[in-house]
């Protein structure tokens, strides 16, 4: 039993609150288990085995760990994984920093405000699929918004973004920064808010400056929203994929190819249903063993009761 | 000193909304350009003022069908996903349960594992359901999907309220059900609107699912009718910008409602002190 | 809260969480909830396809069909237009033997592959030898797996070479017959006229470069697959190909972006004036030269592709067939609705109306189809002689592993072209040999 500061008021739990909250938690994991955990074991189970849906003639043996074992010396997946821990770390730190800046202007109180949200608001609330259909568009070579912007009308020295692996990756992790920055903003501005008024006022009239009241009210007091925009923003692009579908199909070289489509294309085109699970089941012990790091080393009081 | 920061404050505020809207503005110009501008090269920046591609996209391409069943399908799912996170987070947050990290941890796993494979099994229950092409065959795994999200927001929302006024309603004589709506929900108003926006925009934009379940036309969500505007060696760019503005427009309206009452939620003088 | 409404709440606070439950699960089914339908009408066809380029063509023909056989419903669902998502829902569908589907489109590089997974059913007893000596040779050969025939060719496209009728007039060139000739004159024109590339064509990492490199290839004399079944792209002249789109094309000929560009974004530099050559399936004929599409309206010619010396020209074989669900109920209504779409006059109407090459041979020879569409006359030979991509099962994984390699040997001028080849032959191998 977790350590419980014991309320002095009220009687220990019952029966009563058991059920109560029994009755709270139960429809969650009703559909959690049949919609999400249910599917995620199903899937482990078909990496065991070797399917290949256009060779129905050979079965669908119980190969056990060889999918693994092949999935380790694959040197396209190899690829594919440090493309994504790549995107997963430079978006990751990008949208933190950007949600954090965002989040505190517009906390604070000005005029239009309320424009500036919902301008804020606007990138992330474009269907991922069109944002990348536009920033495929943007990118184009001779017809896209960001060579003229960068060169005006010198047409030779407009750059072909999406040609070169390098500038491609780029734009991707832009595409989905632009995106995704608002998420942690909002998460991170739910947290400011509930800070009081009260704490910088006093703060200021002991004389602390601006970036002291951030540093020792501000920052701790918004640790757990931080933390959750992270966690979730980190789990998210670990799975990123509509992005690559639109924007690149992985190419070129390969140089865009992130684990979750590679995946996809073992899966569903190449009907390697076996291998497509396994690799999978790799996207998610990746951010298994990411996730239980953060919590380690940030979050460690989170998942236990605890309050102020 | 004081004026100096105002300037950088501003600079700052223009700087985050010219980087946010300019992509989106270059495609609201192309909503307005004529088929043979669209691609011209280099860009044109001032459009002819054209209104084809928006007759277009509401007439050939039945625009506000899509919005319609997006607008159904993400708030069906908003609804479902608020009541079961509002429940399970008090739970997790004031009651005295065992294995707390436990259950945490386990919604939190929820959100890790990847869509691909989920898909699959999911679709042969719906199938087995009779839940393909339906609303609430896509509404019960967005809601599944958020779930976890939903939970830890409130969670944490709920952690954050001081005890002593649960603690008096209880000695009252409330009931656990009676404090929850009468004492908690409206103190917890900010959490509840962050999560339903977070909830509302993930089930807006979602493909992957929406694509596999919602094959008939009927039934088709807004970000499926749009990628489906593409022909075979033909993508319809002014069709696409003007859809798309045409779209955000109520989100942004609606963000721009929620917004105010995130404000007033604050204020209410019990979270102070 | 006195006593008096002690027992109510006691009620709630047992029970409120189930009851919350079964409220909400109760809202959601009656939401868009159907009635299961009713066992399958015999006179309904579904048949799955994608939306159409012109929509009131096929309305038409789906009208008229229904017509002609009282009582019969078509009904569509359509899916995305871009081929591998098509095939990847389809593939979906298929897989978990859906009865959603009765007829349904395969692109020509499908038929091996769903015939092998036992998805789309043989027409042998249908659609006999006589029968599909009527149709190009090609699309024919796409269809058959094993000796057996798995779909009917509805409409065919293959790959040609398109030029700007004026630029070279002026400068008083004939379409060119050589790769090393089209270059040439690219560059002539290129240096005399302002701000226009040579050549435009589709080198991103996807299914497209795969027929682009094909035809390269094999207008070398080279193979993708050699006739034994063996890789054949390590081999010399595949490999001197592939170093001439890398060395003169790609970055010299044509813009670096070609290696972003799928058809939509090359057609645009062509019909905004920007390149002297194009290559694209028979459809850019109409985007072009439509005034509200292309600022080249009428300045534009088409011929086969070139081909290096010694070489042959080769189109890849495009297009696409109607293919029969194996796990179809409504078979003999189905085959009817197959008959009907592949028909003579069905094709003319598509062909006519819609612009879409039809596969029966005589529809070539037809004074209202070359009325409308001049063009089909030359591209006749084209089609006649357009070779389809490796015709097997595990496709998709094949063209997977060349799409990385020609991308990688096209984008990155560093590469050991022939080691990049071998790598690649060897997987492909590898693949090939889970056939064995």
């Amino acid at each position: 039993m977790p350590a419980d500061r014991p309320s002095q008021i009220l009687p220990p739990a019952g029966r009563e609150e058991h059920l109560f909250a029994v009755a709270l938690l139960f429809p969650c994991f009703a559909f959690v288990g049949l919609f999400a955990f249910y599917p995620i074991l199903s899937s482990v189970y078909l990496s065991l085995h070797r399917i290949i849906l256009g060779l129905p003639g050979l079965a669908q043996p119980f190969v056990l760990f060889d999918n693994y074992r092949q999935l380790l010396g694959d040197p396209v997946a190899r690829h594919a994984l440090g493309n994504t821990l790549l995107f997963v770390f430079v978006t990751t730190a990008c949208e933190m920093v950007l949600g954090l800046v965002i989040a505190l202007v517009i906390n604070r109180s000005f005029r239009g405000r309320g424009m500036v949200r919902a301008a804020v608001l606007i990138p992330w609330a474009i269907p991922t699929v069109v944002a990348s259909q536009m920033w495929r568009f943007l990118a184009n070579d001779h017809y896209g918004f960001l060579n003229y912007l960068l060169f005006g009308s010198d047409l030779p020295a407009y750059r072909a973004w999406l040609a070169d692996p390098f500038w491609a990756m780029l734009m991707i992790m832009a595409a989905d920064i632009w995106k995704t920055s608002a998420f942690a903003a909002l998460i991170i501005l739910a947290g400011l808010q509930t800070i009081p008024d009260e704490l910088h006022e006093a703060a200021r009239l002991d004389g602390a400056s601006a970036w002291q009241r951030f540093w020792r009210i501000t920052l701790p007091l918004i640790r757990p929203a931080i933390l959750i925009a992270l966690l979730f923003r980190t789990m998210d692009a670990f799975r990123v994929f509509d992005l690559v579908f639109v924007m690149t199909q992985g190419g070129p070289a390969d140089g865009t190819n992130v684990l979750q489509f590679y995946g996809y294309k073992k899966m569903f085109a190449e009907g390697l249903m076996g291998y497509g699970a396994a690799v999978s089941v790799l996207v998610f012990a990746v951010v298994l063993a990411v996730s239980l790091l953060y919590l380690k080393f940030i979050g460690r009081d989170i998942l236990k009761e605890g309050s102020r | 000193m004081r004026g100096l920061h105002r300037l950088g404050f501003l600079l700052l505020v223009l700087a985050i909304l010219a980087a946010s809207l300019f992509p989106f503005l270059w495609f609201v110009l192309t909503s307005l350009k004529t088929q043979v501008e669209v691609t011209a090269i280099p860009p044109r920046l001032v459009p002819s003022g054209s209104l084809a591609f928006y007759r277009a996209a509401l007439q050939e391409y039945n625009l506000l069908h899509f919005m319609k069943n997006s607008v159904i399908v993400a708030g069906f799912s908003t609804l479902g996903t608020l009541f079961l996170s509002l429940f399970a987070g008090y739970a997790l947050a004031r009651l005295r349960i065992r294995h707390k990290p436990l259950i945490m941890g386990s919604l939190l796993l929820v959100s890790m594992f990847p869509q691909i494979s989920i898909a699959g099994p999911v679709w042969r229950i719906l199938d087995q359901l009779g839940w393909l092409n339906t609303y609430q065959g896509l509404i019960v795994p967005y809601i599944t999907l958020t779930l976890p999200l939903g939970v830890w927001i409130m969670t944490g929302f709920f952690r954050e309220l001081p005890r002593e006024l649960e603690d008096a309603a209880r000695v009252d004589g409330c009931s656990h059900l009676q404090t929850l709506f009468k004492i908690i929900v409206p103190l917890a108003a900010p959490g509840v609107f962050t999560a339903a926006i977070l909830v509302f925009i993930y089930a807006w934009n979602e493909f992957f699912f929406a694509l596999l379940i919602m094959t008939q036309q009927p039934y088709q969500t807004l970000p499926v009718g749009i990628a489906l505007f593409q022909g075979q060696y033909t993508i319809p760019w002014g069709e696409i910008a003007a859809a798309s503005t045409m779209a955000t427009v109520p989100l942004v309206l609606l963000v721009l409602l929620f917004q105010r009452r995130i404000v007033r939620g604050l204020s209410a003088g019990a979270i102070k002190g | 809260m006195g006593s008096q409404r002690g027992s109510g709440v006691r009620f709630v606070r047992r029970y409120g969480g189930v009851v919350l439950v079964v409220l909400l699960i109760a809202t959601l089914l009656p939401a868009g909830c159907r009635s299961k339908e009713n066992p399958q009408e015999a006179r309904e066809v579904k048949f799955y396809t994608w939306k159409p380029n012109q929509p009131e063509v096929w309305d038409e023909v789906i009208a008229l069909f229904e017509k002609e056989h009282p009582g019969v419903t078509v009904r569509r669902e359509i899916g995305p237009h871009s081929s591998t998502a098509f095939h990847d829902l389809l593939a979906q569908k298929l897989k978990n033997r859906s009865t959603d589907l009765d007829v349904f489109l395969m692109d020509v590089v499908w038929p091996a592959e769903f015939a092998a997974a036992g998805w789309a059913r043989p027409l042998d007893d249908r659609f006999p030898p006589a029968d599909r000596a009527a149709f190009l040779p090609g699309t024919i050969a796409a269809n058959t797996f094993e000796g057996k025939i798995y779909g009917v060719p509805l409409y065919t496209a293959s790959g040609m070479l398109y030029y700007r009728k004026d630029l070279l007039d002026r400068h008083g060139f004939p379409p060119p017959e050589t790769w090393e000739e089209m270059v040439r004159q690219a560059a002539a024109i290129t240096a005399r006229e302002p701000e226009i590339h040579g050549f435009s064509a589709q080198f991103r990492q996807y299914e497209g470069l795969v027929c682009n490199m094909l035809e390269v290839i094999m207008s070398n004399g080279g193979h993708l697959l050699d006739p034994g079944g063996k890789p054949a792209i390590a081999e010399p002249r595949a490999l001197e190909a592939v170093r001439f789109v890398r060395e003169r094309i790609v970055g010299a000929a044509a813009p670096q972006g070609v290696l972003t560009y799928a058809e939509p974004e090359s057609l645009a530099l062509f019909v905004q004036g920007r390149a002297v050559f194009h290559r694209n399936w028979p459809y850019a004929w109409a985007v072009a030269n439509n005034p509200e599409h292309s600022t080249v309206a009428g300045k534009v010619g088409v011929s086969v592709l070139p081909h290096f010396p010694g070489g042959q020209s080769h189109a890849a074989l495009g297009g696409w067939q109607v293919g029969i669900s194996a796990y179809s109920e409504n078979v003999d209504l189905a085959w009817t609705f197959v008959r009907f779409l592949t028909s003579e006059r069905i094709q003319k109407r598509l062909a006519i109306r819609a612009g879409l090459a039809p596969t029966r041979r005589v529809l070539y020879d037809d004074g209202d189809v070359l009325a409308a569409h001049p063009q089909f006359g030359p591209m006749k030979a084209v089609f006649l002689s357009a070779v389809p991509r490796p015709v097997s099962p595990l496709y998709p994984a094949l063209s997977h592993i060349l799409q990385r390699y020609f991308s990688k040997a096209l984008s990155d001028p560093r590469a050991d072209l022939a080691a990049e080849a071998r790598k690649a032959a060897a997987e492909m191998e590898k693949t090939l040999a889970l056939m064995r």
